[in-house]
């Protein structure tokens, strides 16, 4: 029945027709920050069968040479890791999709796991002001002492739920927000940028 | 008024619930008579002062909390995961 019908779909960006990519806000001069949006990525979150955290941190080091992390953390080597989201959750991430395959098989009967590649997005946050910048949206203490590069928030960007790990002292931040959420996201995050002049950019492929 | 959560520290009461009061412990539907379900469903005291309350933390981490909070100055002096509460009351009653 469907024979010689072509699908429409195309894969298609969380920020397409909402972040248009080049220099915005106040003009002149360095920009403050650098809104750089996240592609591509693999995302799963891991839910610990209870009782069973012990053995599933031994598989995540042994497969992936990766530690869980302990609340408010995030073990990172580059793009790759996991990210604390929760009492006995976390955030897997990855470079790329396909490195997530066999992800679920490794860990059948420690953690429930559900890829999450796309209904979050993510975008990165860069520059001198970028700490200014997210401090006008969420209500958690920015401030070197109480937050720093390995640490992360589950929390709210002004009213909207948001995820936030310090990659950096730049600082860098990414932000994890639901897909569907990108639109009022954006619509903050263009206004609460404005001042400091910002890049926003495509990450390289 | 702040409440930190045992998991995330810190945070603005925005980004929580509130449920009640933590004391109720729901009767066994089957046995009790209907005026202790009646109790447990709609009685409540209404304390000025110390009372342990349940908090849901909806915009972090989705844990429910056990709060102690005084009622006349919000001022709270405890908080522990709902779940070790459970916990150590069902080890409490094996013991
Ligand atoms: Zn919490």
């Amino acid at each position: 029945m469907s024979d010689g019908i072509e699908t429409t779909w195309r894969p298609r960006s969380a920020w397409a027709g909402i972040a248009p990519v080049g220099r915005h806000g106040r003009p002149g001069g360095e920009p403050g920050l650098t809104l750089t949006l996240r592609e591509e990525f693999g995302l799963a979150t891991l839910i610990a069968v209870k009782g069973r955290t012990d053995a599933l941190r031994q598989v995540m080091d042994a497969r992936f040479g990766w530690s869980l992390p302990d609340p408010g953390g995030a073990n990172l080597t580059g793009e790759r890791g996991l990210v604390w989201s929760g009492p006995d959750q976390w955030l897997a991430l990855f470079e790329e999709r396909r490195e997530m395959a066999g992800l679920g098989q490794a860990l059948e009967g420690l953690a429930a796991v559900t890829d999450q590649s796309d209904a979050r997005a993510i975008v990165r946050v860069s520059g001198p002001d970028a700490r200014a910048f997210l401090a006008k949206g969420l209500a958690i203490d920015l401030h070197p002492r109480a937050f720093q590069p390995g640490q992360v928030a589950v929390t709210a960007l002004a009213h909207m739920g948001a995820q936030v790990w310090q990659r950096d002292a730049v600082p860098t931040y990414d932000l994890a927000v639901a897909r569907s959420s990108t639109g009022s996201v954006w619509s903050w995050m263009s206004h609460a940028a404005a001042e400091f002049g910002y890049d926003v950019r495509n990450a390289a492929p | 008024m702040r409440i930190r959560c045992p998991h995330c520290g810190p945070r603005d009461n925005g980004e929580f619930s509130y449920l009640g009061d933590a004391a109720p412990i729901r009767p066994d539907g089957m046995e009790a008579p209907p005026a202790a379900m009646h109790d447990y469903v709609y009685l409540r005291d209404n304390p000025a002062g110390p009372h342990r309350e349940l908090w849901y933390h909806g915009a972090g981490c989705r844990s429910w909390l056990v709060v102690d909070r005084d009622t006349r100055t919000h001022e709270i002096t405890g908080v522990s995961s709902a779940r070790d509460v459970a916990l150590s009351r069902r080890t409490g009653e094996v013991a």
